[in-house]
């Protein structure tokens, strides 16, 4: 009975339990209209507020760029004459060794390479005597290294040298004396100079011995001239002579005449007398025939001495007019004598004249030479002193320096590129968009960070390019330059945000987000204020707007910070995300 | 008596309830990754792109918001090489996690990248124009510490942890916080995996694995091991294959080899035992309800 009675119990309960399912299942299948649009209607919206702010407003540009030192520059190490050839690399510096002025940067076949500051590369050797720009780097160098290089006139005198030695010395190197071949050079010029002082003094006794000769010239042409004038005054003197001739008025002819009638009376004389003799003795009987003979005799020769007187008188009247006969053409010869001794005169005059220019030309160019030779070796001996040669020093325009890339190997050549640097002005590589890019200008503040580095500096816009497309950036992008002011960060390398401040409030205004500023039907700017569950409009002048917020200034001060306004409305969020 | 009857009666009442609740979804369960349903995750994928592309602008960088079909090519991409059916794929290339690394950032391969893919080709062309420095914090800023696991291959993949950067930060947004653990498991994936007939085909599979010496609990804990496995060979995915040593490289090949080996039985074994059970259970949780 009692099991009938549970089974039964077990029955209503299956049965009441079958009903209760089924009414659940039906229940929960079927929904009225209404409550399927209860179900999908939108909840009831409740507004979203957000205090209103005191904050200053920046519009920012934000970009990003490459930390990097200045651009890599070559090192070159010029050649150096003095040397006569390249040595080779001993030590060279390893990449970002920072250097400072006066720092040995490498060494070369057991000399340093000196790092100094200069716009112009080192082209030559420097030694006492030389001048320039490089030269006025160089003591412009060792000013600001203390070295004392006396007056920066660019000129390499004594205390240049001096500084230079010292600068050598400073550094644990010896300075660079002068060579071997320096110091033949200059004993060569010694010798050149005594040949060329000795060559002068020559020329100058050949001057003044071609200066005697002019002298002695004119003297010779002079008596010669004389001599002639004489000899031409004595021709013509016989010439007169042979006029007077001519005319029966010649002295000498007269006197040849005279000297004839003379003789040709004293010979006749002399015959009478002969003949008076021979007379008396012929006619004296007592003579012998012997003094008969020696009267005739006697009286022949007086007869032949009358002869001869007479043959003798002719002939000196006849030389007498021959030799007045010839006065002309002595004359003639004696003029052209006057005149060929002038000529001759003259003639040796001009060329000891020539010879005086050609001695007085060998003087000039004698102590020309001399002086060349003198001055040289005052140069010659002035750069015995301390030099630098131009592959002991590398001029760059800013120090200090840092190593960037070494192209060198060590037992290589030490000429040409050996390595780059970078100066160590951190300076940023970066690019804006074109629509960003008339707004920056140089001079900029610009925040510097890279959040997940935790790295923060500022720095300085330095240039904003002219054309899109420079320096390695798109045609959609202007290049941005940025210099990093000093921070002791190490930022080379890394890539940097760079925020750059367009424009700002100057402070602290009243702000709230731009979602709750809306636009009024008669065109004004209005918000819309919470006061303790009422909300009411409030009308707003807006002013800037930025990061997702806009200045408002109400005329009546009717918005403070802290109020609260609406920005929107709540709605429901999606199911599986948020 | 009283007491077995009452309990009787409950669960006499309570059984059809737990009945419709093991064979129907839970409502809002999707049938797309993280459960979402397709319309979830393109608003989803809309959403993190924008507040990513918001994000690097915050960081000085130009990102381009990829659309939803961008970051879907990126998704599908995985595991497909033009002209290969994903059998041929997985034959020659695995599961293409160790056997296409090069070291470089997906941006700058060239070859199977479904990252760079999930990326957008205006992305990987910002990318290439930055300096190398630049690249290095755009991805950090954009992925963070890994660089492969960009949007689309987190979502591929359904492990948002490995995620950083911006769209670490943009998913954070978007997602909700178990989301985003590696611990989180797909809604749908595990209820399918609860049901029976796929715990007995994944018992099976790990003992057909296990027989040829791959002891693994779960197909989808093979990815994820060859993964680390990989990032610890290549420090964490940051050193190329150009600069690594021969012994790197010869664990590289290893792994390589390990990869195919694995993935070529695991796939198989997935498509004849896992896939048909797995089909059979989706359908029927995710049937078609007339009302």
């Amino acid at each position: 009975m009692v099991a009938k009675r549970v089974n039964v119990l077990w029955a209503i309960l299956g049965v009441v339990g079958g009903i209760a399912v089924g009414a659940w299942y039906m229940g929960s299948r079927i929904q009225s209209p209404a409550e399927v649009a209860a179900r999908t209607a939108a909840p009831e919206p409740s507004a979203i507020l957000v205090p209103v702010e005191s904050r200053v407003l920046s519009s920012d540009i934000v970009t990003r760029g490459t930390v990097r030192f200045g651009l890599p520059q070559q090192v070159s190490i010029a050649p150096s004459t003095v040397k006569g050839g390249a040595g080779l690399i001993s030590s060279l510096p390893r990449p970002n060794t920072n250097f400072k002025e006066g720092e040995v940067i490498l060494s070369a076949s057991g000399r340093p390479v000196f790092v100094l500051q200069g716009g112009a590369p080192a082209f030559r050797d420097m030694a006492p005597g030389t001048s320039g720009g490089d030269v006025r780097q160089l003591e412009e160098a060792l000013a600001r290294l203390g070295f004392g290089p006396g007056t920066v006139d660019g000129s390499y005198d004594q205390k240049t040298s001096a500084a230079v030695e010292h600068m050598y010395k400073k550094a644990g190197w010896d300075p660079f004396a002068p060579t071997r071949e320096q110091r033949a050079a200059v004993a060569t010029l010694e010798r050149e100079w005594t040949d060329a002082a000795r060559a002068q003094l020559a020329a100058e006794a050949t001057r003044e011995t071609a200066l005697k000769a002019v002298a002695a010239a004119r003297a010779i042409a002079e008596q010669n001239t004389r001599q002639a004038t004489l000899d031409n005054a004595a021709r013509v003197g016989d010439s007169r002579q042979l006029a007077d001739a001519r005319s029966g008025k010649s002295l000498a002819l007269e006197a040849e005449r005279a000297r004839a009638a003379h003789s040709a009376t004293a010979a006749t004389a002399d015959v009478a007398t002969q003949m008076a003799d021979r007379a008396l003795i012929v006619l004296d009987p007592r003579q012998t025939e012997t003094a008969r003979a020696a009267a005739e005799a006697k009286l022949k020769v007086a007869r032949a001495a009358q002869r001869k007187a007479k043959l003798e008188a002719d002939l000196a009247i006849q030389t007498a007019a021959r030799e007045a006969a010839l006065v002309d053409e002595r004359i003639k010869v004696a003029e052209g004598a006057v005149k060929a001794a002038r000529l001759e005169g003259d003639r040796s005059i001009r060329a000891a004249q020539e010879q005086q220019s050609l001695a007085e030309f060998d003087v000039r160019v004698a102590t020309e030479r001399a002086e060349r030779l003198a001055s040289e070796l005052a140069a010659a001996r002035a750069k015995l002193g301390v030099q630098v040669p131009a592959d002991e020093v590398v001029f760059i325009p800013s120090l200090p320096i840092r190593v960037h890339e070494v192209t060198a190997a060590v037992a290589a050549n030490a000429s040409g590129p050996v390595m780059s640097m970078t100066d160590n002005q951190l300076s940023i590589d970066s690019q804006l968009p074109l629509e960003a890019a008339p707004l920056v200008k140089p001079g900029m503040k610009v925040a510097i960070d890279e959040q997940a580095l935790g790295i923060k500096a500022t720095g300085i816009v330095e240039t904003v390019a002219n054309t899109p497309g420079t320096r390695g950036v798109d045609g959609y992008h202007f290049y941005l330059g940025v210099k990093v002011e000093t921070t002791p960060v190490l930022l080379a390398g890394f890539s940097v945000r760079l925020t750059i401040p367009i424009e700002t409030s100057r402070g602290a205004v009243t702000a709230v987000p731009t979602s709750a500023v809306s636009l009024a039907a008669d065109g004004t700017s209005r918000v819309l204020v919470d006061r303790g569950g009422k909300q009411e409009f409030v009308t707003v002048q807006p002013g800037l707007s930025t990061g997702g917020y806009v200045e408002v200034n109400t005329p009546d001060g009717g918005l403070a910070p802290g109020q609260l306004v609406v920005v929107g409305y709540k709605t429901a969020e999606p199911a599986a995300a948020k | 008596m009283k007491k077995t009857m009452c309990a009787s009666l409950f669960a006499v009442l309570l059984a059809p309830a737990i009945a419709a609740a093991q064979v129907q979804a839970p409502k809002g369960l999707g049938t797309e990754e993280f459960g979402m349903s397709p319309r979830e995750l393109v608003q989803a994928i809309e959403k993190t792109e924008e507040l990513i592309a918001r994000c690097m602008r915050e960081q000085g960088f130009q990102y381009i918001a990829a659309d939803h079909n961008t970051v879907r090519a990126g998704m599908t991409a995985d595991k497909r090489l033009p002209g290969l059916s994903e059998e041929e794929f997985v034959s020659r290339y695995g599961f293409g996690v160790s056997t296409f690394y090069t070291g470089l950032p997906p941006q700058l391969s060239t070859g199977y990248s479904p990252a760079r893919v999930g990326l957008g080709e205006r992305n990987v062309q910002i990318f290439r124009k930055l300096s190398p420095a630049d690249q290095v914090a755009y991805n950090r800023a954009l992925l963070g510490d890994d660089v492969f696991s960009t949007l689309a291959v987190a979502l591929e993949t359904e492990d948002l942890s490995r995620t950083g950067g911006c769209t670490r930060k943009a998913l954070t947004e978007n997602f909700k916080p178990d989301q985003l653990k590696a611990s989180h498991y797909n809604p749908q994936d595990a209820l399918i995996n609860k049901d029976p007939r796929m715990k007995a085909a994944i018992a099976f599979w790990q003992r057909e694995m296990k027989k040829v010496g791959f002891e693994y609990g779960h197909p989808d804990e093979i990815e994820p091991d060859l993964r680390n496995r990989l990032s610890a060979l290549t420090e964490g995915g940051k050193l190329l294959v150009s600069k690594m040593s021969q012994d790197q490289k010869a664990a590289l090949r290893k792994l390589q080899d390990f990869e195919r080996l694995i993935s070529v039985k695991s796939h198989k074994m997935h498509e004849e035992v896992l896939t048909p059970i797995e089909e059979k259970i989706q359908e029927e949780l995710f049937s078609r309800k007339v009302q």
